[in-house]
């Protein structure tokens, strides 16, 4: 064979070789993406039950709607730390809270509805 | 090992670049008949074998040596598994194994040829000798700091990659030309010497090209890595980038030399002019080959140092220009205006007598006393003393936490000379050799934050100032010198008022951090480029009904795009219980970290009126970009009508971000 035949033949076998490496790296790149974002989705998204029990500092007790307005830690797979309201099963559990109170409270229900189901006070803030 | 490591990668960049440079030659040389020019292009064409071959077990040492390298320890220079390692989960893996298959591929194709039957065969077998060399040369910028740059890393990488293809074409070309020229240059070689004239003239013009290249990506990745003269002057990689240049100027002389006189000699009358200049060519091309490897052995150096940018410098001078000049004594500005203009004078003298040519050495040497003599009247008054920290960057960010650690080392250290206020009026400054400085000076803002650091380090001698080098570690002597910053800061902040200075950022905020009970850390960094900042020093009970206020206009405030973030200014403890439940306070109110936040921004007060008790609750506004812009206390007026503070933020919202976010660290 010509030399010149076997180098373009080369080349083009090294091009082609590049180009399915470089689309097959792009669509395991988008499907690690798609697994990650599934798989996130799925923690908030499930549709089950789900509770946790972090701690809080009481800002505000609005008795009138059964509100406990709190800053709170990061609630895992659900919402960052922030200062928000959360509804209380029964009144008795913020009977006696004072603003400014260190808490530890469960949260119980199917996000985004989620209900205060128990408190423990731990000290003042 | 770290020599052979270096060597191998010095081998590894000279063959690869040999290789490049030879193919381009050939191919730029055009095809010959003459036995001499044949025997030339197969001596080359053997010695490209070699170099493939040298290319490909040099860029096997260089991974075994990068293996070593990377873990630490020299026996994993020969362990597979760290090399496979290496390979797989590393971008220099990727490229080294990505431009090893070129390479192995460009061996194979200089290794098999077998022969050229036609222009065809002859063409291709160059080309693709350029194509793998240049694909395998160009993909080591991947590899390199260039790829390490932020943001512009793909300009950076695909300059690197330029000038290394420029280095290719350049100096890989002064091997053949050097030996075309000395075969030609022989009785004996007579034949072949229109072919040597005609490929060093068309190799002259390509060389043009390429030096202009090395010159432009040149200068931009020295920029990217090296950054400012103190770096160059001061590390380590800024000195080899210099020694760089100063072997680069013999070669650019000779090559003046080569193209302005040399080359046209070549076409002289045989024996008495072209032959003899021949010869000179091949032995200055020679020389700069030789150069040229000198460089490639500096620039291995460098991409094993860490690059300028990124190091401290060391300032090796004992002074340094600065501009505005640092003391103003009468007639300065003067004396600045006459100089500048008589070094212009002198400047433009020396340009125009070069190009006029009309006496051209007198001219010149006139023209050039003249600037020599505008600058010996413009700089001195320019020149300030500078030490080796002098452009060293603070490793303490302009903290909230630094600067009142920096508070209280100033109080037990400091304030005995320079006075609690840093004004030089302390108890001991009277028994002093020389008068304490007044610290919120503002010619305190000439000196780098470097200077005050090696005066706090070492003292200054004759002025009764002691070094704290042996008491304070280095961390604590940063920590003072971010609070002297706050000092010049605190003295510039009489000018801030509660009216917003349209679009003029000036006064850095001192960022800080705090959590709300058990809410998340955050820091005033977080809200940059989202939300302006109200921030509020209060003491209770005095700002109870301001601190309600602001909680009824918390939703407007929010919908206003601001964050009120509230520090209690004396006691920390239990502080949201002391607010008590009504009227409601739902906005941020800092249970932790609040102590430093508020003994920083207190510096910050309006300076009292003597005979007035300072102001116990101040608010200020930050910027999206992090800049100090109005403040107000709660014996003023202004922000007591909701609608005042509104109109402010209004202002700040309506802002198009002119300023850069203010830096981290003082300088």
């Amino acid at each position: 064979m010509k030399l010149w035949k076997a180098i373009v033949l080369l080349n083009l076998a090294v091009g082609v070789g590049l180009l399915i490496g470089y689309l097959w790296w792009g669509r395991e790149v988008a499907r690690l993406r798609q697994e990650t974002t599934r798989s996130l989705q799925a923690a908030v998204a499930s549709g089950e039950e789900r509770q946790w029990t972090v701690r809080g500092v009481v800002r505000s007790v609005i008795p009138e709607i059964n509100v406990l307005v709190l800053t709170h830690e990061e609630i895992p797979g659900f919402m960052p730390s922030m200062t928000m309201g959360f509804r209380t099963a029964t009144p008795q559990l913020y009977n006696g809270l004072e603003v400014g109170d260190r808490i530890r409270f469960t949260l119980k229900g199917v996000p985004p509805n989620v209900t205060i189901v128990a408190i423990t006070r731990e000290g003042k803030s | 090992m770290t020599a052979l490591g270096l060597i191998s990668r010095w081998v590894h960049l000279g063959a690869g670049v040999f290789l490049v440079g030879t193919f381009a030659f050939l191919l730029l040389a055009g095809r010959s008949d003459r036995p001499t020019a044949l025997t030339w292009e197969r001596g080359l064409l053997r010695w490209t074998r070699w170099a493939a071959g040298l290319l490909l077990l040099s860029g096997l040492l260089s991974l075994s040596y990068q293996a070593a390298v990377v873990t630490g320890h020299f026996g994993d220079a020969l362990s597979a598994s760290t090399m496979l390692r290496l390979i797989s989960a590393t971008q220099f893996g990727t490229v080294w194994l990505l431009r090893h298959g070129l390479l192995l591929l460009l061996a194979a194709v200089i290794l098999l040829r077998e022969r050229e039957d036609s222009g065809w065969d002859w063409a291709a077998f160059r080309g693709e000798g350029i194509l793998l060399g240049a694909t395998g040369l160009g993909l080591m910028a991947w590899a390199g700091h260039a790829a390490a740059v932020e943001p512009w890393g793909l300009a950076a990488t695909g300059a690197d990659a330029l000038h290394l293809l420029a280095v290719g074409v350049w100096l890989g070309g002064l091997g053949p030309l050097c030996l075309l020229l000395r075969m030609a240059g022989q009785p004996a070689g007579a034949d072949a010497r229109p072919f040597a004239v005609l490929a060093a003239r068309s190799f002259s013009q390509v060389a043009f090209v390429a030096m202009l290249t090395l010159a432009a990506t040149g200068v931009w990745n020295s920029w990217h890595q090296v950054g400012n003269f103190a770096s160059l002057a001061g590390t380590r990689y800024g000195r080899l980038l210099l020694l760089k240049l100063g072997l680069l100027l013999p070669i650019v002389a000779l090559a003046a030399v080569n193209r302005l006189r040399l080359l046209p000699a070549l076409s002289g009358e045989v024996d008495a002019v072209g032959r003899p200049a021949m010869r000179r060519l091949a032995l200055f091309v020679g020389i700069e080959l030789a150069l040229g490897a000198a460089i490639l052995a500096v620039v291995i150096l460098m991409a094993s140092t860490p690059p300028g940018r990124h190091t401290q410098p060391w300032w090796p001078f004992p002074s340094r220009l600065t501009y505005p000049p640092p003391h103003e004594l009468p007639g300065t500005g003067t004396r600045l205006l006459i100089g500048s203009q008589v070094a212009l004078v002198g400047l433009l003298g020396a340009v125009a007598g070069w190009f006029l040519g009309w006496r051209r050495r007198l001219v010149v040497s006139v023209a050039a006393a003249v600037l020599l003599a505008g600058l010996g009247i413009a700089l001195p008054p320019l020149v300030v003393e500078a030490y080796p920290t002098t452009y060293r960057r603070s490793p303490v960010p302009y903290h909230a936490a630094s600067i009142a650690d920096g508070r209280h080392l100033y109080t037990t250290h400091c304030a005995t000379c320079h006075g609690p206020a840093g004004r030089g009026d302390g108890p001991a400054a009277g028994g002093l050799p020389r008068r304490s400085v007044d610290l919120t000076d503002p010619h305190l803002a000439h000196h780098t934050a470097g200077d005050l650091f090696w005066w706090v380090t070492h003292g200054i001698p004759g002025s009764g100032m002691p070094g704290f080098g042996g008491r304070l570690s280095e961390g604590e002597r940063w920590d003072v010198v971010n609070f002297l910053r706050t000092l010049s800061a605190v003295a510039r902040a009489r000018a801030l008022s509660e009216v917003v200075e349209p679009a003029r950022p000036w006064l850095a905020a001192p960022d800080f951090t705090y959590a709300v009970g058990p809410g998340a850390q955050r820091s005033l960094k977080d809200f940059r480029g989202r939300r302006v900042v109200l921030l509020v020093l209060f003491t209770l009970p005095d700002s109870r009904p301001r601190l309600s206020e602001l909680a009824r206009n918390y939703d407007i405030l929010q919908t206003m795009g601001a964050e009120v973030v509230a520090v209690p200014a004396d006691r920390q403890e239990r502080i949201i219980s002391r607010l008590g439940p009504a009227p409601r306070i739902l906005f941020p109110v800092v249970t932790e970290g609040g102590s430093e936040v508020a003994e920083t921004y207190f510096l910050f007060r309006v300076p009292p009126a003597s005979g007035t008790e300072a102001p116990s609750h101040v608010e200020f506004l930050i910027d999206r970009q992090g800049y100090l812009r109005a403040r107000w206390t709660l014996d003023g007026k202004g922000w007591t009508e909701m609608t005042a503070l509104l109109a402010e933020i209004q202002q700040l919202n309506q802002e198009e971000t002119t300023a850069p976010p203010p830096e981290e660290h003082v300088h």
